[in-house]
């Protein structure tokens, strides 16, 4: 069992969902850490993310690239209608946010029941086939998933890092008030950090309906995901989803391929919990 | 004053229009409860019962009614999501018989939802004619007075599968047997396990929890076992789906097929050209010269892929209504009679009604359906073999 065939195999599949978590994660840890907003809707924005994807790529034929982008950028540019209905009335209300976006959550799916059916359907994929390396395979899409992933990251941490709106989101992280004194327009600021998360979720929503397959349900998994990797690395940290998603995503890969998915559910989740006593603002997070 | 007249002459003739009319707007409702998943990985087989349950139900409407004795009923689908769930199943059954008062009840569906529901319906009297493949939704301590199963379990189907494929692939020695791990999953392990073993194959098995979309690890493991067969038996369409793709992409290059479900288009659908030379349980033809009607009913109320459940709940509707006709009653002492005296009915889905399942259940409320193997060749599912379960 424990062959050089089987590792390697262990270790790619670990990259490619460490990628597929990082995606996921990094929108959802972006709007707690700037709006200690607990987005429970996350889910439902990655699966407008992949029938926006389903749409433009699937059906009307669009090329690739521009077709996921223009895809996020579709439901984060509709979603700041939500935002000004639903997600501003929670800023800075952490508890009161998990309740009202788990409405919200419910309102966008069973819209999407309506709009869409509930069959789970696929998108067609971007990059068809596999690649064999001796008695190794990966599946072309996962090298895809990866690639986007680490431009993604890159780019979003370019942004953060590097530009006056990544410093004044990062300042409005830190001390909403005292920005304000310093000049920052939180409002200006709350939104883009929205438009951004959103962007994310959904360009995130996208990738995964390619993977696995699309339906109003989709976003469940997303979030729970997305949940467990922003606990690990803590929540509001950027660098953290990261390590986060590469944890649960090589623990995942290792613990289902050697010792069953009952194990693997049972280690992540003791790991969550033991976490949550030991340290609850997680591995890369900051202590309140 | 001609106008006055005519206007006196209209309104005395409105109550006459509305005694005319008074008999069909009297027609009782005969309210029937559906069960199934609406929302989830298995809600493809949710919307098959609520919508072969509808057509029947529209299809007797549109004829005038259901007589029943001296009366006429109109039924009505009254529909509850389980979410193939035990606690979905169960408040399903005690809303639809407290709340609703309903005495007839087609599904559920899955095992965790069937299990719960039958002790609950049979303590009220209450008629389910159900799927589920786990023997005790049938077998069970009050001996299953009012519940039946209308579709093949793979007590019924399985052993025949299995027997069709050693005749026909005598090449194949090792299977993986993949299962949720919930009561369908328990329930299939040792049924399907032991016939294979019984043709003289070797077993793997492994769990996993509904709902998973990654299965590449546990796919890899699969691969470290050497097996040379991957049955995705009663997974729900998602899930069954989503294993076949991915199983293709971490290179496993032999046979996939299923012994349960059916849900052929939907794997199709997710698995896209990946799911060419798989092969499955069916429980319907769509390309068979007789569904057209079907097809056609179908067609005119829904878009998009039907479910191959779909046929099997619009049967069993059927024959519960012929039943209910032949008591001349809705009590459901006397309609359960009935129904156990209709074989030879035909609803024009499967052929003659036939009841088995006393050997292995203690009671033969068990409807025997026949049933196809596909292979989808090309994107389309294919029939290979119908066969017929055993009566014992």
């Amino acid at each position: 069992m424990f062959s050089t065939t089987v590792l390697g195999q262990v270790f790619l599949n670990g990259i490619s969902l460490s990628a597929i978590y990082i995606l996921i994660a990094l929108g959802f840890t972006l709007l707690f850490g700037i709006m200690k907003v607990v987005n429970f809707a996350h889910g439902a924005f990655a699966m407008l993310g992949g029938y926006a994807l389903y749409y433009l790529y699937g059906v009307l034929g669009l090329p690739y690239l521009p077709a996921i982008l223009l895809s996020a950028l579709g439901v984060a540019t509709a979603g700041l209608v939500l935002e000004a209905l639903v997600f501003r009335w929670f800023y800075q209300k952490m508890f009161q946010s998990m309740i009202g976006l788990l409405g919200l959550n419910i309102a966008i799916v069973f819209t999407c029941v309506v709009l869409f059916d509930v069959y789970e359907r696929s998108i067609p994929p971007a990059v068809d086939g596999v690649l064999v390396f001796g008695d190794l395979i990966i599946p072309t899409d996962r090298l895809l998933v990866v690639a986007i992933a680490a431009v993604v990251l890159l780019a979003f941490w370019a942004f953060m890092s590097l530009t006056s709106y990544g410093l004044a989101m990062r300042a409005a992280a830190q001390d909403v008030e005292i920005a304000e004194t310093q000049g920052i327009r939180t409002a200006l600021i709350y939104k883009l950090a929205f438009f951004v998360a959103i962007f994310m979720a959904a360009l995130a929503g996208g990738i995964y309906a390619q993977i696995y397959a699309l339906s109003p349900f989709m976003g469940d998994r997303p979030l729970m995901v997305a949940f467990i990797v922003v606990i690990l690395g803590g929540m509001g940290s950027i660098p953290g989803a990261a390590l986060g998603g590469i944890i649960f995503g090589f623990g995942e890969s290792f613990l289902s391929t050697f010792y069953g998915s009952a194990v693997s559910s049972f280690v992540s989740f003791g790991a969550v919990i033991a976490l949550l006593i030991l340290r609850p603002w997680g591995l890369l997070g900051i202590p309140e | 004053m001609m106008r006055s007249r005519i206007l006196r002459a209209v309104l005395l003739a409105i109550p006459l229009v509305c005694c005319a009319l008074a008999p069909a707007i009297a027609q009782e409702e005969l309210k029937i409860g559906g069960i199934g998943p609406l929302s989830g990985g298995g809600t493809a087989w949710g919307l098959a019962v609520q919508r072969g349950v509808e057509m029947a139900v529209d299809e007797v409407n549109k004829a005038g009614g259901l007589k029943v004795g001296e009366k006429t009923f109109q039924p009505k689908l009254i529909m509850y999501d389980d979410q193939y769930t035990a606690a979905g199943g169960r408040t399903a059954a005690e809303r639809l018989i407290n709340l609703d008062g309903v005495k007839f009840i087609i599904g559920p569906i899955g095992s965790p939802s069937a299990l719960a529901v039958v002790p609950i319906t049979n303590q009220a009297k209450v008629i389910v004619l159900s799927n589920g493949y786990a023997r005790e939704i049938l077998k069970n301590d009050s001996g299953s007075p009012y519940n039946f199963r209308a579709m093949n379990s793979n007590i019924e189907f399985g052993p025949a599968m299995v027997k069709w494929l050693r005749e026909h692939h005598r090449e194949l020695k090792k299977v993986a047997i993949i299962v949720p791990n919930d009561a369908t999953g328990q329930a299939i392990l040792p049924t399907l396990g032991g016939t294979y073993k019984e043709n003289g194959f070797e077993v793997w098995s492994e769990t996993y929890e509904r709902g998973t979309k990654e299965f590449m690890p546990l796919l890899t493991r699969m691969l470290a076992q050497n097996v040379d067969l991957l049955d995705l038996n009663s997974n729900a369409p998602g899930e069954a789906g989503l294993l076949l793709k991915q199983a293709r992409q971490v290179g496993y290059k032999k046979t996939i097929w299923q012994v349960g479900g059916p849900s052929v288009d939907e794997i199709v659908s997710i698995a896209g050209p990946l799911a060419n030379g798989f092969l499955s349980y069916d429980v319907f033809d769509f390309n068979d010269p007789s569904a057209k009607a079907f097809v056609e009913a179908y067609r005119a109320k829904w878009s998009g892929v039907i479910n191959a459940q779909t046929p099997g709940w619009y049967n069993a509707t059927k024959i519960l209504f012929k039943a209910m006709q032949e008591a001349g009653s809705l009590d459901t002492d006397k309609v359960r009679d009935s129904l156990m005296k209709i074989e030879g009915y035909d609803a024009g889905i499967y052929g003659p009604v036939t009841w088995g399942g006393k050997s292995d259940y203690g009671v033969a409320h068990q409807l025997l359906n026949k049933f196809w193997i596909t292979e989808v060749k090309d994107g389309a599912p294919h029939a290979l073999s119908v066969l017929t379960p055993e009566k014992k």
